[in-house]
């Protein structure tokens, strides 16, 4: 149990939660995008997936940044999908974020064993490169405080500082941009924008594009820092957990930062767990993530319902 | 049936065309793909693609695993039509058919597996698991609003991560470290319909699943409510139907449905043992199948035939040539994609025209 908590308060521990939390808060941004527009984006899992295959591919012909922009691009390519198929041929949401999710299990495993020449189960032949990590470590001249500072924000992937400025970004294009509100009226109720002459449909297409773009570069940081290089179904319901995720930080930029800390916070506790107690089946290690994730889902309804029962009895 | 109106019937027959028009379009596009992309990555296209097409019905052995297929995809089809015609994305199939698997397992590896009740009770208490396990997200939605795409997909993977554990630490296994369980006693497993093919008993629930969900469908006031709900939940609420029970039990329907498939996989001829990771990914094809089915239970097993045709084809073409069978999952989003949108033959030259809406708003100007 000392083991357990001398982990946990260390610099490292943080480091691991950053570490996780990245690939997740990427991809939670985007489908509160998606979702705040009314375009449930069940699709998540699938970009990510993709972005992780296209990201490592790329990586190997080109620089790091080059293989990240890859990984947004294909990410946005399959948003606009999407938009198409839902908004100009008018097929269900959900299900077409589902054919999305199966073209990335068969179709990156396809890719893969092409790209490999005949590999279907990861590219460890294939010469893929990482996301550098920020190095702060010149924040240790600082007298007193220095060397903690350097612990716990030096070593970060460059996507995590991006990702955390993100937050900030969609904050401001939500709540302090005309096209935020657009975004979120289209979201809250489409009849009224409509009226008012905005383009719905266009307005869902541009978030998916968006949300696409941020789960693929959430795949780019899984495929290139946190893992280096790609197994088959690496995402492990990342995007998933991501919509989960969305609906637990109470559909504010924020809220995202926080839910995604949390289910960050307990896969580093699976990533540290099997060294400190190998009594621990492996199996139940894995499950954590995912129990987690409906514990919090099922709080967080009970908490929501319990705030529209109270608006209603006043 | 007699009594139906005789333009009601020239009715059903246009709309049963249609659909059968835009899937017929729809398996030609994908499959138009396929040609193509196997053309630009194999070696060997046109062997691949001889024995993408050819290969299942080639001999007596792989017709039995694509009459295989046929019922399993029947099931998980109907599994996923029951939670779609009330209109719930319930996506815990696959999380079903591990814990029907596990639940069957159990009961067939006890003392009760030896006689002669051992097969009927290994399937009951899979169908009684696997509606525990749809249950779950079902209640969670009624009673507290949660999501029940999430809930659903989070479950599936406890419900593998829990078979691969059970598995390992809680079941009877040959040797240590092998992740398969002993043979079932050959009293639970289903009994094989063709000798020599893995054709069998599974065929015979998956008819019966067919009948039986028309039947609730079709013909109960359980099913003419679930359909209600299915098209619009707030009038069904507004006459007098309890939306939320008539949802609960759809998914629990369902996942006994997502049950008895697992105890189709384990108990069948292809298997007779429990291992990790056994149903290959096959739950979720059903998604296809209740798409193109549009849902209807008694359209599923027809678009099972096609589809389970093309899954052996795939795999056969991963065998023997060189390209992998993974491929098929393009042809399934293809399908999916086309069939649940408004996609019809004449649809590219309707691509460039504007979009509906914007006409519609024209026309209303003038």
């Amino acid at each position: 149990m000392m083991d357990l908590l001398i982990t946990v308060f260390s610099a490292t521990f943080f480091v691991t939660i950053i570490r996780t939390t990245t690939p997740l808060l990427l991809a939670t941004l985007g489908g509160l995008i998606a979702d705040l527009s009314g375009a449930l984006n069940v699709a998540l899992e699938g970009m990510m997936l993709i972005g992780c295959l296209t990201a490592v591919v790329v990586s190997v012909y080109a620089p790091w940044y080059v293989a990240v922009l890859a990984g947004l691009g294909v990410g946005g390519l399959l948003g606009a999908l999407m938009a198409f198929f839902a908004y100009r041929l008018k097929a269900d949401i959900i299900l077409v974020g589902f054919a999305v999710n199966i073209l990335a299990a068969g179709g990156t495993v396809f890719a893969l064993a092409l790209a490999t020449g005949g590999d279907k189960g990861t590219s460890i032949n294939l010469k893929s490169q990482a996301i550098p990590a920020v190095d702060l470590s010149f924040l240790s001249a600082i007298p007193g405080i220095g060397p903690i500072l350097t612990a716990f924000l030096s070593g970060h992937s460059v996507l995590s500082w991006v990702a955390a400025f993100l937050v900030f970004a969609v904050w401001y294009f939500l709540y302090r941009t005309p096209w935020g509100l657009w975004l979120r009226g289209v979201g809250e109720y489409p009849a009224a924008p409509e009226a008012a002459g905005i383009p719905v449909a266009k307005v869902r297409t541009w978030s998916l594009v968006v949300s696409g773009a941020l789960a693929g570069i959430g795949g780019a940081q899984l495929a290139m820092f946190n893992y280096v290089g790609f197994t088959r179904d690496m995402t492990a319901g990342r995007g998933f957990i991501a919509l989960g995720a969305v609906l637990l930080g109470a559909r504010h930029p924020v809220g995202a930062l926080l839910a995604a800390l949390l289910f960050g916070t307990f896969e580093a506790f699976a990533v540290v767990l099997p060294g400190l107690f190998n009594w621990l089946p492996a199996e139940l290690i894995r499950m954590i993530p995912f129990l987690v994730t409906i514990a919090a889902l099922v709080l967080f309804s009970i908490r929501a319902q319990r705030a529209l029962a109270m608006r209603g009895a006043k | 049936m007699s009594n139906v109106p005789a333009i009601d019937k020239s009715i059903r027959f246009k709309a049963l065309r249609r659909e059968v028009t835009r899937s017929v379009g729809a398996l030609v596009i994908a499959l138009a793909v396929t040609t193509v992309i196997v053309f630009l990555t194999s070696k060997a296209p046109l062997d691949a693609l001889t024995q993408l097409f050819t290969a299942p019905a080639a001999k007596m052995r792989t017709v039995g695993l694509w009459v295989d297929d046929i019922a399993k995809l029947t099931l998980t089809g109907l599994a996923f039509s029951l939670v779609f015609q009330a209109r719930q994305f319930a996506m815990g199939v696959q999380g079903q058919v591990y814990i029907g698997a596990l639940a069957a397992s159990f009961v067939v590896l006890s003392p009760i597996g030896t006689t002669p009740f051992g097969l009927a009770a290994g399937v009951l208490a899979a169908m009684a698991a696997g509606a525990f396990y749809g249950f779950l997200p079902g209640i969670a939605k009624a009673k507290l609003g949660a999501n029940e795409i999430v809930s659903s997909l989070m479950l599936n993977y406890i419900a593998i991560e829990l078979c691969n554990f059970l598995v390992r630490t809680a079941l009877p296994l040959p040797q240590v470290g092998v992740l398969t369980t002993v043979d079932f006693p050959k009293e639970s497993v289903l009994p094989a319909l063709v000798a020599n093919t893995r054709i069998d008993m599974g065929l015979i629930f998956a008819i019966v699943a067919v009948l039986v969900v028309w039947f609730a469908l079709y013909r109960t006031s359980w099913g003419l409510k679930l359909r209600l709900v299915g098209h619009n939940a707030r009038f069904a609420e507004y006459s007098g139907i309890k939306s939320t029970f008539i949802m609960v039990s759809a998914m629990t329907a369902s996942g006994a449905l997502g049950g008895l498939l697992g105890a189709v996989f384990v108990q069948g001829q292809t298997w007779g043992k429990l291992t990790v990771q056994f149903e290959g990914g096959l739950a979720f094809e059903g998604i296809l199948v209740a798409i193109v089915a549009r849902s209807r239970p008694l359209a599923v097993p027809i678009v099972a035939i096609f589809y389970a045709y093309l899954r052996q084809g795939a795999s056969l073409m991963n065998v023997r040539t060189d390209v992998p069978a993974e491929v098929i999952g393009v042809v399934t989003a293809i399908i999916i994609l086309l069939v649940s949108s408004s996609f019809s033959l004449n649809f590219i030259t309707r691509l460039f025209r504007r979009a509906p809406a914007a006409a519609a708003v024209q026309s209303a100007a003038k």
